[in-house]
């Protein structure tokens, strides 16, 4: 007899097996010159599947993202807001405003296949250290260059860009909020780590033409731009009605029904745009009778606006008096979509989440039991992992330049006394732990 | 930091120029792939993204037509197509199949022994159960990359529950929901004041990203080492990975994140404030951009005053308000645009960024967007001249790009199993008739 599928993917998933198995970049060295979420997410969705990512920070201060630290109150002088971008990299300090700097740098980028930026548009060309530049010492070199506006354009040219920019210019702050209410701003900074991923997905794609040709290339990424596209219908939809999509609050006006309601105990998402989905709806809320309701019978009937507005009215008093857990365990028993509104502990508390890696557990060699984020696909041959969280600024320095560049100790010493390479400041965000005793370097 | 090589741009647009891509190679045009997500956006914004990319990307959609079809906003069609399953069209063969039918399945096998990936988006366990899952195929072709989307997974003890795989549900369960919408007014929740989803199906998309990207790591896997592999994605974790800090704050010091409307929770000004027409976004959290964000204002007291003179005075949530009606008092006076040239005009220490809350038509009348090319009308042969949003990465070797707009049911099914099955119009005909196309 054939195993059960899920004793098969639970074996095939096993997290305990993941060190077991190889990694899909083995082998490939990024180099990231990047600050705050955009460029540090998009060198870390490449580490967590085995790319060995060289972050390059400014001695002393490092990374801005280090000071932005919730409420202010650092954790064993660490940033938990820098932790999440920043998992299994290995942290140098180098001034590349310097021309010695530079040299190192170029050394660097010519023994590496994926550079990662997220500087102002051209400020890397400024330096030397652009995409001509290192492409002519090494052809084989993806660059991949993310920005709020892009590298051109009337609005790359002095405009700065954050997150919150993305989310208004791209319109995705328009469609979602209540109507008769303002815009809403996503309570995540969603531009920035939606437009790390395309640029790591546009990356491995140019790591195919490159597997084929032997060349490199570069790649543009504008976040704006990438929250643009997932705006499903809103364009289409000006282009041939000339209406602005309005906001609808949490019902969709695309599927019916789907909507957000409120239960005794809290908050439940419930969809059901199937006919026969939503026949099981009715099930579950012991009103068969809705699925036959000429309004409600068919998609096409539920999604006229006061069919959708009158369903959800519906849906939203059953709703009610139940709790979350009844909800969803109606979900799985009549076969329609529903799910609590999760907030941090119950994502770290949720045991389907933790079997998963999806809440990744992992022992830090100077922070002790840490978790975070996992890595998002599982692979059955090549799992993603997290090794160890971020680090203080400077702590890969003498791992690093002494293997990969081959640098000595009597030059390594030279160039820290110079200032060319140097490490963490005094201030938390950057420094190791008030108690730490020298444990955790490779050198 | 450096001064920028001002002759980056005119270089770079140049290189990169969408308009410039027919001529160019393309990353992935030896790829193909079998696309049989139903009812589900996530998978096919995965294979929308490989189709740019070059790949042959066929759609596979029961004889009825995939249910995505009729998503669409008020019931709109366009053509007989909804309005969301045209913009994902893009670049696909559309044929169909029945695979309720072992007669189906068995074209099936034999389309899968041909293909690099398989994407699929059924109930967890139902291919497995057809005799045509990742267990079977990979059987006949080990070098099948075969990827499944599901709000639960593959594995773990939710995995089987059996609920189908919907956008608000994988926001949802990410934690996205929890985090964004307005805060409640204390003794008088109004019924705006809730736990608020992302307007667009993020909770699809963000997991159809991250299915392509990890068919991208398998593609390099395997080039290595001959074999493919299985690919489990769940919308909901995807979306997960991208809350900021959620979960490791809460691990490290057992804070919660929480939603504080258009503020944010630890840096300010970083929000949305009202202007004369309309909102804007602004920032300027830290001193020296405050003191940019103040002197725009012409108010220099604003960096002194005591609940606002560091940058963790003016994180505190009564202070960020506070600050926010400060600087609304100074913004309704003027449009969207006058504070943007303001910006764009200042020239002392510290930037501010700042953007107009855009609707839809604004996005759409600014020049940026269509010089680049995110936007673009394409003639298609079957729809028309339809505007659609292109796609977001440029690249100077081999630029995505989008070739046509989509294709009524079966439209391919003569091409395609032509091609792969040697099927005539005769023998289409006679599975037609037995109901397996």
């Amino acid at each position: 007899m054939t195993e059960d599928y899920f004793a098969w993917t639970d074996r095939l998933f096993d997290l305990g097996q993941i060190f077991v198995k190889p990694e899909a970049l083995e082998g490939i060295r990024v180099v990231e010159v990047a600050t705050l979420i955009m460029g540090p997410s998009n060198a870390d969705y490449l580490a967590e599947f085995g790319a060995e990512v060289i972050k390059v920070e400014l001695p002393g201060t490092g990374d801005t993202m280090r000071y932005v630290i919730p409420d202010g109150r650092p954790w064993k002088n660490a940033n938990p807001a820098f932790m999440p971008q920043n998992r299994s990299k290995h942290h140098i300090a180098l001034d590349i405003r310097r021309p010695e700097g530079q040299e190192l740098f170029r050394q660097l980028a010519v023994k590496s296949d994926f550079l990662v930026e997220n500087l102002r548009a051209g400020t890397m060309e400024g330096w030397g250290l652009g995409w001509r530049q290192l492409s002519a010492l090494n052809p084989r070199l993806i660059y991949m260059a993310d920005s709020g506006f892009g590298q051109w354009g009337p609005f790359s040219q002095g405009r700065a860009s954050y997150d919150g920019v993305a989310q208004v210019v791209s319109g995705m702050a328009w469609i979602t909020g209540f109507e008769g209410r303002p815009p809403t701003k996503v309570g995540v900074w969603i531009g920035d780590y939606f437009g790390a991923l395309l640029a790591a997905v546009a990356g491995l794609a140019a790591l195919e033409h490159r597997a084929e040709t032997g060349r490199g290339q570069f790649i543009d990424l504008a976040q704006s731009e990438g929250l643009i596209r997932i705006l499903d219908w809103t364009w289409l939809y000006h282009h041939l009605t000339s209406r602005d999509r309005p906001r609808a609050g949490n019902r969709d006006q695309a599927i019916a029904p789907s909507d957000i309601f409120r239960t005794r105990d809290g908050f439940v998402a419930v969809a059901a745009g199937q006919d026969e989905e939503f026949r099981g709806l009715a099930r579950a809320m012991g009103r068969p009778e809705l699925a036959d309701d000429p309004r409600f019978k068919t998609l096409e009937a539920r999604l006229a606006p006061e069919a959708n507005e009158e369903l959800c009215r519906i849906i939203g008093a059953w709703a009610a008096g139940r709790t979350r857990a009844e909800i969803d365990e109606l979900g799985a028993r009549f076969g329609f979509a529903a799910a609590p509104v999760m907030n941090a502990a119950d994502i770290y508390e949720d045991e389907h989440y933790r079997r998963r890696g999806a809440v990744f557990h992992f022992e830090d060699p100077l922070y002790g039991p840490m978790a975070d984020h996992g890595p998002v696909p599982k692979l059955s041959e090549t799992p993603g992992r997290i090794k160890w969280g971020c680090k203080p600024v400077g702590w890969h320095n003498e791992y690093v330049f002494r293997r990969v560049l081959g640098l000595t100790s009597a030059e390594l010493a030279d160039l820290e006394a110079k200032g060319i390479i140097g490490r963490w400041g005094t201030r938390p965000g950057a420094k190791p732990p008030d108690d730490w005793q020298g444990e955790g370097k490779v050198f | 930091m450096g001064k920028p090589d001002e002759t980056w741009e005119p270089w770079v647009r140049e290189a990169t120029d969408p308009k410039r891509a027919p001529a160019k190679p393309e990353a992935l045009a030896r790829l193909r792939v079998l696309d049989l997500s139903r009812a589900n956006f996530g998978g096919l914004y995965c294979s929308s993204i490989l189709a740019e990319f070059g790949a042959e990307v066929i759609r596979i959609e029961p004889p009825d037509g995939d249910p995505a079809r009729r998503f669409t906003p008020f019931g709109l069609l366009h053509h007989g197509t909804g309005l969301p399953y045209l913009v994902e069209g893009r670049n696909k063969f559309h044929v169909t199949l029945n695979l309720e039918a072992e007669e189906g399945r068995e074209l099936f096998r034999t389309l899968a022994r041909r293909a690099d990936v398989v994407i699929e988006s059924f109930r967890p366990g139902q291919m497995d159960g057809w005799g045509i899952g990742y267990r079977q195929l990979s059987a006949l072709d080990p070098r099948l990359i075969y990827c499944a989307l599901a709000t639960y997974g593959q594995f773990g003890p939710k995995a089987g529950c059996g609920k189908p795989d919907y956008d608000v549900t994988n926001q949802a369960l990410s934690g996205i929901v929890w985090v964004t919408g307005e805060m409640e007014t204390p003794g008088d929740p109004k019924p705006w004041e809730v736990p608020t989803k992302v307007g667009s199906w993020l909770g699809w998309h963000v997991g159809g990203a991250w299915a392509a990207f990890a068919i991208l790591l398998a593609l390099h896997h395997r080039r290595r080492s001959g074999r493919g592999q299985l690919i489990d994605v769940s919308g909901a974790e995807g979306v997960m990975r991208m809350i900021n800090y959620n979960v490791a704050w809460y691990h490290t010091c057992r804070e919660l994140m929480v939603r504080v409307g258009n503020l944010d929770q630890g840096i300010y000004p970083y929000g949305f404030i009202r202007v004369k027409d309309g909102y804007i976004f602004i920032a300027g959290f830290s001193d020296v951009n405050f003191q940019a964000i103040t002197t725009l204002m012409g108010r220099p007291d604003l960096p002194k005053d005591p609940r606002f003179d560091s940058f963790l005075k003016r994180a505190k949530l009564e202070n960020a308000m506070a600050l926010k009606e400060e600087m609304e008092q100074w913004s309704v006076r003027h449009t969207a645009e006058e504070i943007l040239q303001m910006v764009l005009a200042y020239r002392g220490a510290g930037v501010v960024g700042m953007g107009r809350a855009n609707l839809p038509s604004e996005t759409l009348g600014e020049a940026h967007w269509w010089e680049r090319g995110i936007f673009q009308v394409v003639d298609d042969p079957v729809y028309g001249k339809v505007l659609i949003q292109g796609q977001p990465v440029k690249m100077t070797e081999t630029p995505p790009r989008v070739k046509w707009v989509c294709r009524p049911v079966g439209a391919d099914n003569e091409f395609i199993y032509l091609k792969y099955l040697g099927l005539g119009r005769e023998r289409l005909q006679a599975l037609r008739v037995r109901g397996v196309l």
